[in-house]
């Protein structure tokens, strides 16, 4: 695979962060649009419109002043805690919920909702119940396959690993899961 | 694929995240220790009065006041102009052109020059992909993304598609593709779920 293609599933594989930078520029684009007015009017020597920016500066450096402390440590809280989801957003890798099928000619995406619903639908034929009857999660390095047995009729767990395995291992996904099936203790009547 | 400045994203939320982080930080502890906060309030009082001294001295004789204030005006307009940019540069890099060869007479024959749209390849795939019925929804989409063209195919299954076998498939389609085409394209190709075929019942007809 080319160092192209190499880009281009990381790019697919993991979040942009499009979102986040656009509420942050929006933000910070308001505030700095603010700034500019009482500037522009301090400049021109107009009366200011909320406070004049030396007056800001001032109440800036009397803080913490003669307000209750519990409000300015909740505000203090509150906007660190901002800044940390935002640096984390800067920071953290951001994976998509996504795998790759390895391909020499096509670069391949597959959303881990997808594999679910065919992993899924192997499982239920595996078991001979209802689509009702099972679940599968996908994460990274798991595939979680939960099965509600019908009532009075016993399943082989060997028999549904076995068969989400091959599946799994036809799809040749990357990273590729590791696979465990549970069977609820209690069945359902009446399906 | 597309063109979002991923790397300057990053950047710029990690600086905004530390700035909103130091500075609540700051304030906790001002509220916390008393002695950090007669050091800042000596110290911030010092630097305000330095600037107020300072915009006294610099007054225009234009406006009779301090140009302090038009240097702020302007760093703040660029700062708005940099976040505007940063928003409408999310998202493109959309390609109109796959292919353009201009010839020469002496190389083949003819002068003159051949230019494919973008249009002609997602087309081609997508009027393929069309036809089959274990498929809701496609689309196809070229992107310029590295001084290159290339194509993203993002197709929407049913429920319970096998999505390496369809992957094999679109990949066959991609092959034709390039006979067509007479050269090969990079191909992208999105599997994903859609709202719709998520509230469908169980298959019937498969």
């Amino acid at each position: 695979m080319s160092d192209f293609m190499t880009r281009v599933l990381r790019r697919e594989t993991h979040s942009p962060r499009s979102g986040w930078s656009v509420v942050a520029a929006i933000l910070v684009a308001l505030a700095a649009i603010y700034a500019l007015l009482e500037s522009v009017l301090a400049a021109l020597g107009q009366p200011a419109w909320l406070v004049h920016p030396l007056d800001a500066l001032t109440w800036i450096a009397d803080l913490p002043g003669p307000y209750p402390q519990i409000l300015l440590g909740a505000a203090g809280f509150l906007m660190a805690l901002v800044g940390l989801i935002f640096l984390g957003n800067g920071l953290l890798p951001g994976r998509r919920p996504r795998h790759v099928i390895d391909n020499p000619r096509v670069a391949i995406v597959v959303d881990d909702e997808v594999i679910a619903s065919a992993l899924a639908k192997c499982a239920r034929v595996a078991a001979g119940v209802t689509r009702e009857q099972v679940m599968v999660v996908v994460s990274a390095r798991l595939v979680q396959v939960n099965v509600r047995p019908t009532s009075g009729i016993r399943l082989s767990e060997q028999k549904i690993q076995a068969a989400v395995e091959s599946q799994l291992a036809d799809m040749e996904l990357d990273p590729r899961p590791a696979v465990t099936v549970k069977l609820a203790s209690s069945g359902v009547i009446g399906v | 694929m597309n063109g979002t400045p991923r790397g300057l994203n990053r950047f710029l939320l990690s600086l905004i995240g530390l700035i909103l982080l130091a500075a609540g930080a700051g304030l906790i502890v001002l509220v916390a220790v008393p002695s950090a906060a007669t050091w800042w309030q000596n110290y911030a009082h010092n630097q305000v009065a330095w600037l107020r001294d300072y915009a006294e001295h610099s007054r225009l004789i234009l406006t009779s006041q301090s140009w302090v204030w038009f240097g702020v005006a302007a760093l703040l307009l660029v700062i708005v102009i940099v976040m505007i940019s940063w928003i409408s540069s999310q998202g493109n890099g959309r390609a109109n052109t796959l292919l353009d060869i201009s010839g020469t007479a002496d190389d083949d024959g003819a002068a003159g020059a051949v230019r494919l749209s973008c249009a002609v390849a997602e087309q081609a795939l997508k009027s393929a992909l069309l036809e089959r019925t274990d498929v809701f929804g496609v689309s196809v989409t070229s992107y310029d993304f590295r001084q290159q063209t290339a194509l993203k195919v993002r197709v929407l299954p049913r429920q319970g598609v096998s999505p390496h076998l369809l992957a094999h498939e679109i990949a066959e389609l991609v092959v034709a593709l390039d006979e067509l085409l007479g050269f090969e394209v990079p191909v992208v190709l999105s599997i994903g779920s859609a709202a719709r075929s998520r509230f469908t019942k169980a298959e019937r007809v498969r």
